[in-house]
């Protein structure tokens, strides 16, 4: 057996003892035993797919597991990305959770899901034939949905966010059942080389179904817009872990699955399909960034980051379909490799953000950002590493997003001079909306950590806040840790990437180089770590130099400028709410904010005024325009299909033989 | 036997099957019905008799007989019971469908399952397999029973009507399918009697009559 397989039945053997310790360990020590289950199951998983990254395959079939076709199972460098990907991330969610636990949430039937919950996101990606993606696809769906709902007993909400990711995942889930067994008509079985081989056959209407069905379904998984609305609900009414482990790592399966199928199944396929993934891509970043500048909530922020985030891997992946379409693998190759390493960062700093905001609704009990600030005195590490994930998610040198964007800029503006109108018009907007979306990237993460954590308290609850349990902290720092490493030495897993991006396309790897990234095809370098070396020399500059420079001067402590106000107080500094203004004015058409502003007088006079009541809401205007209509139209089905029950039992038997005379005629009029 | 009297037998039995359920659809008197029933379950053991002694085989012989005991002792006697619990309302007063348009129905029902199984006789036509239609046009008038009459007790032999229907096509199609399956089914068709049977009871308790249509207000 290779290093992969045996990785991999450690993390089989692994998630099954965790699911066995939740029920049999007592309470007291249930959860570090499933933590620490957990933990060396994504550690195991880590070491597999990072084995299969650098090419070890390894395949198996049991086709005693399910009935009919069995279960296939293989790992090829894709699919080793997303297995590295899940298994890291779990580790670092596992050892978090262990202290996140005792939060309420070491029941048995919860702590069983967690490692049921890992095992089938490393699923996902090792599966190799149609019936055992899909399994493993509702499995996650599933395990994945009883721990959104873990805490419905506390919160109203949600039961209501378990209901929509419910109904949104078993469409999607419809969608690429569709999809995937038109795909595997033709096909001699259901395995992956078989489906490959027949792909061809398809005709071009069909392909182009199966491919828009799969893309929904996978779609909605990733949170595109317009199948984004379970996302900003399920992402924050879940327990901070698992929002961690959805948004990180389940979420990548829906763009390895439009990978998967579009580029390796269907080989490529023609432009439309890329210019369609393209156009959604760029869609769900502008306003997935757009819902997250404006939220006040940190874990919905977090969460339209996630739209955000995926926007923008899909923008990289559908830019590679375009240019190996269009004929141009070198190209393609590249943006996919963008794609693939802005995918690992976002993984990276969306678990370090989770887990930092877990850590803060721990302490404070609240999630509201105009709620909290002045979290630094009280939980030092965690406002680090949220500090540390908000410069990684800002897309900003040194960030970790930054490397990621700027790779697919250059694919994208290098790719400009690509024939045909359509892609001359998509390839440019999409540059712009790159841009777009990291110049708001930055106001958002600003606002979430500057807001958030620093000034003074608002609220007694903040004001109180204690830091968290190590273990927790530990969770953090592991995730610190990868965002740092892929910030400033990306060029440890990046030739890996473009290897297996290269080989997909089957072109030489694009990108290469061990301290500077180098492109191959197209003029371009930039070296992380030298830029982040010289930020740090700039910055100590800025610091050290007036010191030096004015410490002979005397210098004499005063109080600070309050206007002649009086001490300055928590009210008088920037909430969330305010922060957002400007930009809220600025995008006021694309959101259609509700404001309401109610002021109240003095009984005395008019001109005094007593108070001012402000509040905004900022609903979701595609979920508004899209959702209502159809969700009115489902009720009004359903009371037209509640005449049909008239509570007569003759009417009911009627219907059944009516059904069956009708049927049966059918079968005559048609033979 | 010789082949021309086993068709022939076959032939009187299978038309027994479906002239007694077309009596059930004309006869309104309860205590009519129940004894057409009990003759409709002698004819299904006949049929299934008149197969075990074509095919000499004792397996089918021993089936026919329970048939005989369940469809034609056990059930009718059952039914029987639940009828004298009714007391003194022992008439089917008030199909919905009335007894002409029934008969004719019956008539269309009989048309539309010679046609739907014409297929089945064609994959191998025999005596047998011809004489499969009867026993599709049996489950079909007894679904037909079940959904026009009113009174709890039609409606439970409409059930049964159904289900001699279905042990028929069975035999005729498959010819035996095997003992333990038939004494499966026979046990769960007991069950369904006697527990349709206390129902009714209950019903009559609580609703002082067993006219389904009168449970209407039971919708949310």
């Amino acid at each position: 057996m290779s290093v992969v397989g045996a990785a991999l039945a450690a993390t089989g053997a692994s998630c099954a003892g965790g699911v066995l310790a939740a029920l049999a360990v007592p309470r007291a020590r249930r959860a570090l035993v499933v933590g620490m289950l957990t933990c060396v199951a994504g550690a195991c998983a880590t070491v597999a797919g990072a084995a299969a990254m650098l090419g070890h395959t390894w395949a198996a079939e049991l086709p005693g597991l399910l009935p009919l076709s069995g279960v296939v199972l293989g790992v090829d460098a894709l699919g080793g990305v997303f297995v590295a990907v899940g298994g890291a991330v779990a580790v670092a969610v596992a050892l978090y959770g262990i202290g996140y636990s005792r939060h309420g949430l070491d029941g048995r039937a919860v702590q069983a899901m967690v490692p049921v919950f890992v095992g089938s996101l490393l699923l996902v990606p090792i599966a190799a034939d149609v019936t055992t993606l899909l399994v493993a696809w509702e499995l996650m769906a599933l395990t994945s949905l009883l721990l959104v709902v873990a805490e419905h007993r506390r919160r109203a909400a949600v039961a209501s966010a378990g209901r929509w990711y419910a109904v949104m995942t078993h469409l999607g889930f419809v969608a690429i059942l569709i999809g995937l067994l038109v795909l595997a008509a033709p096909a001699a079985d259901g395995s992956f080389a078989a489906v490959r081989a027949a792909a061809g056959a398809l005709p071009p209407v069909a392909a182009g179904a199966v491919f828009v069905l799969c893309l929904v379904g996978f779609g909605s998984k990733a949170g595109i817009v317009p199948l984004h609305a379970w996302l900003p609900r399920a992402h924050p009414e879940a327990p901070s872990p698992v929002s961690a482990l959805m948004s990180a790592a389940m979420v990548n399966l829906g763009v390895y699955g439009i990978v998967r199928v579009g580029l390796d199944l269907m080989g490529g396929g023609t432009r439309w399909w890329w210019l369609l993934v393209m156009a959604l891509g760029a869609v769900s970043a502008v306003y997935g960034i757009l819902q997250a500048v404006v939220s006040s909530d940190l874990k919905r922020l977090l969460a339209y980051s996630t739209t955000e985030n995926m926007g923008l891997v899909l923008v990289g992946v559908g830019a590679c379909g375009l240019f190996a379409a269009t004929g141009n693998p070198v190209l393609a190759a590249l943006a996919l490799t963008a794609a693939l390493l802005h995918l690992l960062g976002h993984a990276a700093f969306k678990t370090l953000l989770f887990l930092g905001a877990g850590s803060v609704l721990h302490a404070t009990g609240t999630r509201d950002l105009d709620e909290l600030g002045g979290l630094r005195a009280g939980m030092p590490v965690t406002t680090a590493a949220f500090g540390l994930g908000a410069l990684a998610a800002s897309t900003l040198p040194p960030g970790t997003a930054f490397v990621g964007e700027w790779l697919l800029l250059q694919s994208l503006v290098h790719g400009l001079p690509a024939p045909g109108v359509a892609t001359s018009i998509v390839l440019p907007v999409a540059v712009a909306a790159v841009a777009l979306t990291a110049g708001l990237a930055v106001a958002t993460f600003v606002k979430a950590f500057g807001v958030g954590f620093l000034a003074r308290p608002r609220s007694d609850a903040a004001a109180a806040a204690r830091e968290s349990p190590p273990t927790m902290l530990a969770g953090m720092a592991l995730a610190g840790v990868a965002c740092v490493v892929l910030a400033v030495a990306p060029t440890v897993v990046l030739p890996v990437l473009a290897t297996v991006a290269g080989d997909l396309l089957a072109v030489a790897p694009p990108v290469s180089g061990a301290v500077t990234v180098e492109l191959a095809g197209v003029t371009g370098a930039l070296s992380p770590l030298l830029l982040a070396t010289a930020l740090a020399l700039a910055a100590a500059l800025v610091v050290v130099l007036p010191r030096l420079l004015v410490a002979r001067r005397a210098r004499r402590a005063a109080r600070l400028w309050d206007c002649g106000a009086g001490p300055l107080s928590a009210r008088m500094e920037y909430t969330a709410t305010s922060f957002a203004e400007p930009l809220q004015r600025v995008f006021d058409d694309v959101l259609q904010p509700v404001q309401d502003i109610d002021v109240t007088h003095h009984r005395e006079s008019a001109y005094l005024v007593q108070s001012v009541a402000y509040r905004r809401l900022v609903p979701d205007r595609v979920e508004r325009r899209l959702y209502t209509p159809v969700l009115a139209a489902a009720a009004a089905w359903g009371r037209v299909g509640r005449r049909l029950g008239t509570g007569s039992v003759h009417r009911y038997l009627g219907y059944g033989f009516v059904g069956l005379c009708g049927l049966l005629v059918l079968l005559v009029l048609t033979r | 036997m010789t082949a021309a009297l086993y068709h022939q037998l076959l032939d009187l039995t299978a038309g027994a099957l479906l002239l007694t359920a077309v009596l059930v659809v004309w006869r309104r008197d309860l205590a009519m019905i129940i004894r057409i029933f009990a003759v409709q379950g002698v004819a299904l053991a006949a049929l299934v008799g008149v197969l075990a002694a074509h095919e000499g085989s004792v397996e089918l012989a021993v089936v026919a007989l329970g048939v005989l005991v369940l469809r034609a002792g056990v059930l009718p006697a059952l039914l029987r019971r639940a009828l004298a619990a009714a007391g003194d309302d022992r008439r089917e007063t008030r199909p919905l469908v009335n007894v002409a348009a029934s008969l004719l129905a019956a008539a269309a029902l009989t048309l539309l399952a010679l046609a739907v199984s014409a297929p089945i006789v064609e994959l191998a036509p025999s005596p047998t397999t011809r004489a499969a239609p009867i026993g599709v046009a049996v489950v079909l008038i007894g679904f037909f029973v079940l959904v026009t009459r009113r009174r709890a007790l039609s409606q439970l032999v409409g059930f049964l009507l159904m289900d001699n229907g279905i042990t028929a096509v069975g035999f005729l199609v498959t010819s035996g399918i095997g003992l333990v399956v038939e004494v499966g089914v026979a046990l769960d068709v007991l069950l369904v009697v006697l527990v349709l049977g206390i129902l009714t009871g209950r019903m009559r308790e609580v609703f002082g009559g067993t006219d389904l249509d009168e449970l209407r207000e039971l919708h949310d």
